[in-house]
């Protein structure tokens, strides 16, 4: 039942849209819908760098233009290239420019990623006007509708062509963004550190959402000069990107739904208000829409009239507006601003987003949970690689050897050695800010050390990536949680379980065999791991929404997915009551007897004694003990620096 | 002070309070114990007015508070030291207290002598003084910890809410984190706490209540709730 229904809306959808140009013979319209369909494209694309990787791109346009003038400088210098192959070409060419813009994003974000991909689509449109021997500067391009098999299409023809397109593209996004490089791109958004510890490179996957992106703007551009006949330099400009930007606000992030709504918005709204007679009763209609609306939320006691009530007087001083002017061609601009600010103000997650949470519908993620459940578990879900890696027993698993590691003149760890054999649960423990966090950071990469070697199944690691040290064999949680938020607690586990995939972009858009098989494989698995630690449950809540407590073993089973023979776990029974560590001392056991070493830095005395084999203490960054945890626990200098006298002890315990 | 009734709250389609009512009276300390996801950091949530409730009623003293916006439920009084040391990392220790202390520039709340409670906060928690001028966001967990509770009682507040205080605390720091508690407590201070360590958190308290499941199960006197068995065995046990 629920699964045939959007299937039913695609069909309907597909149909109308197909007959549209057939049922509409005015060619208005139907350069209409035509633009409306490049545009979501473009949408399509630009939502995978701002709604997925949280980055903003001002530089759309840019990009937008480099495809519609790569079409258009290969039609002008070489007429003779079949139809087919212009859109690629402008694909390419655009998907390379998209790596340029991916540059900057890698080290900078927020208003100045903004600043500098804004200066990015500036740049192009000046050179596009500048290289007239390229582009015919500001003259622009004239061309008409692609020619196939010697028959130029007519507008209809090429609507078609447009449609289908457009169809592809919504399908293709839709199964990247659905597939593991979906959940990598989402990844980065919610936790950048955590991503690279999952094996999954920020660096890598930002570059290929800009890239893909990219090519999707080309694609739209492509099109577009085959849509409009001409293009001159000036129609890629600061305008038409922040259009594209608002189109993904207004119509909602991280949807198709949410594109398509959006294109159809920046397109028809500046029409609609060229009408006066259609925009009154398009205002009148949108003002009946808000109070109803408004009375609903109020009689339900979802919202409070104070809140409403510039909404609901905003729409309706609109509505009364547009019957007092009689020339709206002035005020145009004004309105289509101030429509702008009521959306982008009141529906923060955009008009879908906004409808979704009104309907109580809910995105794949729940659905996924479901199917994961029913998917036959995998025989041991928490397995290592230490088998096909052996290396000699005696030899230690980490070793690490006078580790220095400065901040300034700061030493947060001053000539620590640490050798962890293999098998064993070391406990790291000390007074906070004594150095423990310091040496997981170094451990895994975040920082590497300002001197000391640092071996992990006898080769160094040291300088050696985040991402890179996750897929040799090292996997963490977090002292501060850091999961991925706005993801339910089986995709945070299928991030962890990307390594496991070696499907490419055509796998996923096709769906071919190898996809599917290692989608169902790392659902089962990433379903079998929530219920390792308990969390099954909880497989289709988002992350945010978990209670702290269960967000910490949330972190460990997305760590297990690595399959790693290392697993740091830094304070995992922070925040937990009394039965809840009992459970987790189980889980950090029955971790050991699969063959995986821990290191575990905690507080709770309690579970460090009963779990570690061997326990080193760091005060102010050095080395103070080590030794079994009851040898640790009598030293008098352990005593004095991190666990406090007896007397002490009977108030806290 | 603070008087919570019938209070129904949560997050998205999860509704995690399910109707709870309770008393933190004047002058009193009052522990709220429960396991995981029983909703004792949404209940601190839904009355400091970070998430709105969905039903139920919040009083702070005569004041009707339900779903007030936090700066001005802080402004009438109401201080939440929240779960997870949610300091201004880029401040130093000093602006960070003085911005604790904001509602009494403002005149939303009685000025006093703000550089003396700075000092006063200083000598609560000595380690503060010693990083007055350094960055929040570089002291370590545990005086990150510290400055989140000295941060709260800048602004002279009628009631504290502190969550979890102990933290990923050294075991050291978590029994000055307690003795503080105790401290403030025989100052008058009126405070709803919420700590991992349950059994010392009723030592501390005056009153306590037992959430399960989004619902009051159990409620009494400190001394009374530490003694009862039921509660012993499935709050206080595991080696505390």
């Amino acid at each position: 039942m629920m699964k045939s229904r959007p299937l039913l809306l695609a069909a309907i959808g597909l149909v109308v849209l197909a007959l549209f140009p057939v049922l509409v013979e005015n060619p208005y319209y139907i350069h209409l819908v035509e633009t409306i369909s490049i545009y979501a494209i473009l949408l399509f694309g630009l939502d995978i760098v701002v709604g997925y990787t949280g980055q903003v791109s001002l530089g759309h346009a840019g990009l937008f233009g480099i495809g519609a003038y790569s079409a258009g400088v290969v039609i002008m210098h070489f007429p003779d290239t079949p139809f087919v192959l212009v859109p690629i070409v402008a694909i390419a060419v655009t998907a390379l420019f998209g790596a340029v813009l991916a540059l900057p994003a890698l080290r900078v974000t927020g208003p100045y990623l903004a600043m500098v991909t804004l200066a990015f689509g500036t740049i192009i449109q000046i050179l596009i006007n500048e290289m007239d021997f390229l582009t015919n500067g500001p003259m622009g391009i004239t061309l008409s509708k692609p020619t196939v098999l010697g028959h130029e299409m007519s507008d209809r023809e090429f609507f078609w062509v447009v449609a289908f397109l457009l169809v592809a593209a919504l399908l293709v996004v839709n199964r990247i963004l659905r597939s593991h490089l979906g959940r990598a791109f989402e990844a980065l958004r919610g936790s950048p550190v955590a991503s690279d510890c999952m094996g999954v490179s920020v660096y890598r996957y930002k570059v290929y959402a800009f890239v893909v992106s990219a090519g999707l703007a080309g694609l739209a551009g492509s099109l577009y000069s085959y849509s409009e006949q001409y293009i001159s330099p000036n129609t890629y400009n600061f305008e038409l990107t922040v259009l594209f930007l608002l189109a993904i606000i207004m119509g909602g992030r991280k949807t198709r739904s949410g594109a398509l709504l959006g294109a159809t918005i920046i397109v028809m709204l500046p029409k609609l208000l060229d009408d006066i007679v259609l925009f009154r009763y398009v205002a009148v209609i949108f003002a009946a829409l808000v109070l109803v609306g408004a009375a609903i939320f109020v009689a339900k006691g979802r919202s409070t009239l104070q809140r409403v009530a510039v909404p609901v007087v905003g729409t309706i001083a609109l509505a009364g507006i547009s019957f007092v002017l009689s020339n709206i061609t002035d005020w145009r601009l004004s309105i289509f601003g101030l429509i702008t600010l009521l959306v982008v103000y009141y529906l923060q997650d955009g008009i879908v987003g906004f409808v979704r949470s009104t309907l109580g519908l809910h995105g794949h993620g729940r659905t996924d949970a479901e199917a994961a459940a029913l998917l036959p578990s995998p025989v041991d879900a928490v397995s290592t690689s230490v088998a096909a890696t052996a290396t000699p027993a005696t030899q230690d698993l980490v070793a690490a050897d006078k580790v220095l590691m400065q901040f300034g003149g700061l030493k947060a760890l001053n000539d620590v050695d640490l050798h962890v054999s293999r098998g064993t649960i070391h406990g790291l423990i000390g007074p906070n800010g004594s150095g423990k966090s310091t040496m997981m950071n170094v451990l895994t990469g975040i920082y590497v050390p300002t001197e000391g070697a640092i071996a992990f199944k006898g080769q160094s690691i040291v300088g050696k990536t985040s991402a890179r040290i996750a897929l040799a064999g090292i996997a963490r949680t977090f002292q501060n949680v850091q999961l991925f938020g706005e993801m339910t607690a089986l995709q945070n586990v299928l991030v962890g379980l990307h390594h496991t995939y070696r499907s490419n972009l055509l796998d996923v858009a096709l769906h071919l065999p190898r996809y599917r098989r290692e989608e169902r494989a790392a659902m089962a698995r990433a379903y079998a791991l929530l219920k390792f630690v308990g969390l099954e449950s909880l497989a289709g809540e988002e992350a945010r929404n978990l209670p702290y407590g269960k967000q910490r073993l949330l972190e460990i089973a997305r760590a297990l997915a690595l399959s790693p023979e290392l697993l740091l776990l830094d304070e995992p029974a922070a925040g937990l009551t009394a039965p809840d560590i009992k459970e987790l001392v189980v889980i950090i056991r029955k971790i050991r007897e699969h063959g995986i070493t821990l290191i575990l830095i905690e507080h709770h005395m309690d579970v460090v004694m009963a779990v570690c084999d061997i326990v080193t203490v760091l005060d102010f960054g050095q080395k103070i003990a080590e030794g079994t945890p009851a040898a640790v626990q009598a030293n008098p200098q352990v005593i004095k620096a991190y666990l406090g006298g007896e007397l002490d002890a009977s108030i806290a315990h | 002070m603070l008087s919570i009734t019938n209070l129904h709250a949560g997050y998205g389609k999860i509704e995690v309070l399910q109707g709870i009512s309770l008393e933190v009276p004047k002058g009193q300390v009052v522990t709220l114990i429960g396991s995981n996801g029983a909703g004792k950091t949404t209940t601190m949530r839904a009355i400091s007015g970070m998430i709105a409730p969905r039903e139920g009623k919040v009083m702070l003293g005569a004041i009707d508070i339900t779903g007030r916006e936090s700066h001005r439920i802080a402004r009438l009084g109401l201080a939440h030291s929240p779960e997870g040391r949610r300091v201004f990392a880029t401040m130093t220790v000093n602006d960070n207290l003085l911005l604790g202390a904001f509602p009494r520039f403002t005149g939303a709340r009685k000025k006093g002598d703000i550089a003396a409670d700075v000092e006063r906060a200083m000598e609560y928690f000595p380690r503060l003084k010693e990083r007055r001028l350094q960055l929040a966001g570089t002291l370590s967990g545990g005086e990150q910890q510290m400055l989140a509770m000295a941060r709260a009682m800048m602004m002279n507040p009628e009631v504290v809410l502190l969550d979890e205080p102990s933290m990923g605390l050294a075991p050291i720091l978590v029994d000055e984190v307690f003795r503080i508690i105790s401290r403030l407590r025989s100052e008058g201070v009126t405070m709803l706490l919420v700590e991992q360590f349950a059994a010392a958190a009723l030592n501390v308290s005056d009153y306590g209540y037992v959430l399960e499941n989004g619902r009051i199960a159990v409620h009494g006197p400190a001394a009374t709730l530490k003694n009862d068995p039921a509660v012993q065995a499935a709050y206080l046990g595991g080696g505390h």
